[in-house]
């Protein structure tokens, strides 16, 4: 099954593919490419979003990540897609008129990272209070301590 | 006195940006109303439910969620390797073995660590125990929102029993920390398969005949849940429903059975699903769930395998990632976990059943009555904690 997409990947889009896990594949692909990839994810058979995970690398230079985890439901197995964002333009076109569900999720990486799905319906503060748009907590940019409350001065 | 709403100079929002008060309320009817449901309804815990009525149908529902969030994600990032189980495993603190093993497998995957045999059998014990309480507190509050606190009550006392024997296994009846990467945290001793095999045959004889007599099959109940909040087969794919709720539907969709984590691919149990997809079906397969945990409790007790429980597992695991499912009991839970050779995790990712299932819910309340709200809330089977995380 995963062999048969992996083929249809590099005949279709040019795009390697790697085996992630047993009964996962990783896909690196553009973000021009994205919303085409994840249409074609769709028509064969892995319908099943899980979440979108974006990870920070701006530490070691690499600017961020955003992972995409489907699953086909039938025949049980796993893909991940995988784009790169650089640290100066944090915008990636949207999945959630193609997966409703990572509406939501997206919506969430946005407020936590900062990442910006362009044409997402939704943008706006969903777990954060309101006044701390914009602090984007889970970067690894952003300081702990800083936002610590202060403790009672000792007597 | 006239209408006594008016009197009392109540201010209602209508399509929030219109108020009405006082003598205009008498065009109430024809209006959209907007009504909280939540933060301090008894079924709705710690959440805001934005629901505008026409009447007494249900015309859209908006979530307002966050009130119990500790950015558990960022927290795990500032512990090691062990100590960030303390962290996972208050995702939610009802089956809290669930996540503790999905951080466990995944950080093993990456450290290429073995665990093992005993290690696994005790997880699967565990995360069977974790299931049967939760699945308990779900029977209860789905009866309960619909104003009979007794099963609530019967359901306690059957976790009870449960939380003796994690009580007697790692000192702690709720926070356990008792799996962790490497196998788990404490000898499995005789007196704690002894308050095991106690609890499950308490569960067996007394709790399933009793509460299966009066609350399975109930017509009242049935009358309440049955062909509400239908969802079907393609339709639960659509919305990315999760766990019990995606069962319930008929997809058979459940990370034990499709790739076996612990000791689940050497043990024997069916997967629940029902084909119907209302609130009575997703209430059957939690009450179906958990006999058939209770029969895979005893097998793993049966085949526990002697030998050590736990190995060594590395101060600095080497930079790599992984993605581990586990069947939790509200779902499936994902984690998404990353090294970058340090001391602790550099990123971990956790996805939510629960947060599937909640995004899920307004398009489900489309055009039900104000009344069916609370019962396809509760049969939806969240929880507060794993949504904000």
């Amino acid at each position: 099954m995963l062999e048969e997409i992996r083929e249809k990947l590099k005949s279709q889009f040019g795009l390697e593919s790697e085996s992630y896990d047993t009964n996962m594949l990783l896909v690196k692909c553009d973000r021009n490419q994205l919303r085409d990839l994840m249409k074609f994810l769709k028509e064969n058979g892995f319908n099943y979003p899980h979440t979108v995970s974006v990870v920070d690398y701006t530490p070691k230079g690499e600017g961020f990540q955003a992972n995409y985890v489907l699953e086909n439901l039938n025949s049980k197995k796993f893909v991940m897609v995988r784009v790169s964002i650089p640290e100066e333009d944090l915008t990636v076109p949207t999945v959630s008129d193609i997966f409703p569900p990572l509406q939501p999720h997206e919506r969430e990486a946005w407020e936590m990272f900062g990442v910006e799905f362009i044409g997402n319906p939704r943008l706006e503060v969903m777990l954060l209070p309101d006044w701390a748009e914009g602090w984007f907590p889970l970067r690894k940019s952003y300081d702990f301590k800083k936002h610590r409350k202060p403790s009672k001065e000792k007597k | 006195m006239g209408n006594s709403i008016a009197t009392a100079g109540y201010t209602f929002v209508v399509e929030e940006s219109k108020e009405i008060s006082g003598e205009d309320l008498g065009l109430l009817q024809e209006k959209l109303l907007q009504l909280n449901w939540g933060v301090q309804h008894p079924a709705s815990g710690p959440m805001r439910l934005k629901v505008w009525v026409d009447g007494d149908e249900v015309v859209k529902v908006d979530p307002d969620i966050g009130y119990v969030l500790r950015l558990l994600e960022k927290l795990v990032e500032y512990r090691t390797w062990i100590n960030a189980i303390v962290n996972v495993e208050r995702a939610c603190f009802i089956d809290n073995f669930g996540t503790m093993t999905g951080y466990s497998i995944a950080a093993e995957k990456i450290a290429g660590v073995e665990v093992p045999k005993k290690a696994d059998y005790v997880r699967t014990i565990l995360c069977e125990g974790g299931r049967i309480v939760s699945h308990l507190i779900g029977l209860g509050s789905f009866v309960g929102v619909m104003g009979v606190h007794t099963p609530m009550q019967w359901a306690l006392i059957a976790r009870e029993k449960f939380l003796d024997a994690f009580e007697v296994y790692s000192g702690q009846r709720i926070a356990t920390a008792s799996i962790i990467p490497g196998g788990v945290r404490y000898e499995p001793t005789g007196k704690f398969i002894e308050k095991m095999i106690t609890a499950v045959d308490f569960l067996e004889k007394e709790f399933i005949p009793r509460y299966g007599e009066v609350f399975i099959d109930n017509p009242t109940l049935k009358v309440r849940s049955e062909g509400i909040g239908v969802v079907p087969k393609e339709k639960a794919v659509e919305l990315g429903l999760a766990g019990p709720a995606l069962r319930a539907s008929g997809i058979p969709s459940d990370i034990r059975k499709d790739y076996p984590y612990a000791a689940y691919g050497e043990l024997d149990f069916k997967v629940v699903t029902k084909e119907e997809g209302d609130c009575y079906a997703r209430y059957l397969v939690i009450w179906e769930e958990l006999i058939e945990s209770a029969k895979i409790i005893r097998q793993a007790i049966e085949g526990l395998p002697e030998g050590e429980w736990r190995t060594k597992f590395p101060i600095k695991v080497p930079p790599g990632e992984a993605y581990v499912n586990v069947e939790w009991a509200r779902g499936c839970f994902g984690f998404h976990l990353i090294s970058d050779g340090g001391t602790g995790p550099y990123r971990l990712k956790m996805r939510a059943p629960s947060f599937a299932n909640l995004w899920a819910m307004p398009e489900i309340m489309k055009n039900v009555k104000l009344a069916d709200v609370p019962v396809i809330f509760a049969s939806l089977y969240m929880c507060h904690g794993d949504i904000d995380r």
